[in-house]
């Protein structure tokens, strides 16, 4: 009876009292909430005028002072100067070839690009003493690098050097057209492509577009040249018994696999469906 | 009220994202935008180490920023020598920044042994989880050597389809045999 009444009356104003606990707090974080968008968006709209007020000014040859101040502080000073060292640094990088001195020798930088795309990037960390011999590095164990650095390491680095790029260059492009096939043009390959860790041998069954569903043609290239990435052999030919138009195509595109990247003869294939349109 | 919450959280996401770009902005063309010469650079680093030790203004101690500088200098003074390129002008432009994407107009001039070019290209670099790509477009490349045919056919063809590496791989290699050419016959004059 009324002690019942009572509980439930002490469970109302506990509950009530939680309710009104729980408002105040999400009213409490809205606020905290607000009051932080609002500072972000004053610090926001200062940025964008000190932003929009250099790129009116412009080429002042200290650039816009930061108010306050008259002259740049020496760190500041100290700081764009290593930002511009840094800047010819990854220009080297671009080039090929860049390099970091340390300790007890250099570590060699190797970039890899296919035309204007850059790849992956290899590393030989040399040791200068008592003669040079290579410390670490990160060329693939397919690359011959012993063959390599036994021949000119010690004698001509440069040479050394340069002949690893060519070598992983090469191997870098005959990898980045493979992937690209594999990439844009799975519809008329019949699978995945098979191809060995060096990327130096592709076998592949293909079409071309407009074809119907089967794959006639099969591609065997061969990469001798380690240091090339168009193949040294392509044989084209048909799987079944084929008409003669499919042979003598085969026989084009032999020709054409040996003097244009893989993704760009799949491309000129494409452009000539288009123009049969 | 919970709705609210999450429209002011979105808010403050996007305005942070925002001010991280206009910071990196704001550097970029004071970066680009401004040039000392040598001689500042000594006095600055002779000012800072006068400086009380420490941390000065939110920049790394006196002896961190002169160890880095001092290291930078080293590593390009041994490429310079080791490669025969020589960089003497670099400029760049940002022209776009999003948050994965930057790209910058860079200009490069400089000699290869005796040869000299003068290079004008953008640089795309993109942002994919914690690969960086880039990119070389519109490749420009101005060279000397113009009574060599081989040399301005092989410019063309590197400067057509942006391959800004096999250009400056080639031009070594030339550079070097080109020397050795010149130093022989100078050797029989």
């Amino acid at each position: 009876g009324v002690f019942t009444h009572l509980e439930r009356l002490e469970a109302q104003a506990h509950e009530a009292g939680r309710k009104q606990e729980e408002k105040e707090q999400q009213e409490e974080k809205l606020a905290r909430l607000k009051e932080r968008v609002e500072e972000l968006r004053t610090q926001r709209d200062k940025l964008q005028a000190k932003v929009d007020l250099q790129q009116k000014g412009q080429t002042g040859r200290k650039g816009i002072i930061e108010s306050g101040t008259t002259e740049p502080s020496a760190g500041a000073v100290l700081e764009w100067k290593i930002r511009r060292l840094q800047g010819m640094l990854q220009a080297f990088y671009l080039t090929g070839i860049s390099a970091k001195l340390t300790k007890r020798g250099v570590c060699f930088s190797i970039s890899t690009a296919y035309e204007g795309t850059y790849l992956d990037s290899y590393y030989l960390d040399l040791l200068i003493r008592p003669e040079v011999q290579i410390h670490h590095h990160s060329v693939p164990i397919f690359i011959p690098l012993e063959q390599i650095t036994k021949r000119y390491l010690k004698t001509d680095i440069r040479r050394c050097l340069s002949v690893l790029s060519d070598h992983l260059n090469a191997y870098a492009r005959r990898k980045y057209q493979a992937d690209q096939l594999q990439e844009h043009f799975s519809d008329q390959l019949e699978g995945t492509l098979q191809r060995n860790s060096l990327c130096n041998l592709l076998v592949f069954n293909y079409k071309v577009p407009g074809e119907g569903k089967t794959f006639p043609f099969n591609a065997r290239l061969i990469y001798r040249d380690l240091c090339c990435s168009l193949p040294t052999e392509a044989v084209v030919s048909c799987t079944e018994k084929a008409p003669e138009s499919l042979q003598e195509t085969a026989a084009a595109h032999s020709e054409l696999f040996r003097h244009l990247a893989l993704h760009k003869a799949f491309c000129s294939f494409s452009r000539a469906e288009e123009r049969e349109d | 009220m919970d709705n609210t919450c999450q429209v002011y959280e979105d808010e403050i996401q996007s305005l942070e994202e925002e001010i991280k770009l206009l910071t990196e902005q704001y550097k970029d063309i004071q970066q680009e935008s401004t040039f000392y010469s040598e001689k500042e650079i000594l006095m600055a680093i002779k000012s800072f180490q006068g400086e009380f030790q420490g941390e000065s203004k939110g920049y790394g101690s006196p002896s961190d920023l002169k160890a880095q500088l001092e290291s930078l200098e080293a590593d390009l003074s041994f490429l310079m020598k080791f490669t025969g390129i020589q960089f003497t002008r670099h400029s760049k432009k940002t022209v776009e920044r999003t948050r994965n994407r930057t790209v910058q107009k860079h200009r490069l001039s400089g000699t290869c042994y005796s040869l000299s070019f003068q290079l004008e290209f953008q640089l795309l670099e993109m942002q994919d989880e914690e690969k960086v790509s880039s990119v070389i477009t519109d490749l420009c490349i101005v060279m000397e050597s113009g009574e060599d045919l081989n040399v301005s056919e092989f410019v063309s063809r590197t400067e057509e389809h942006g391959d800004l590496l096999t250009f400056f791989r080639s031009l070594s290699s030339y550079a070097e045999w080109y020397e050795h050419r010149r130093r022989t016959f100078l050797h029989f004059k």
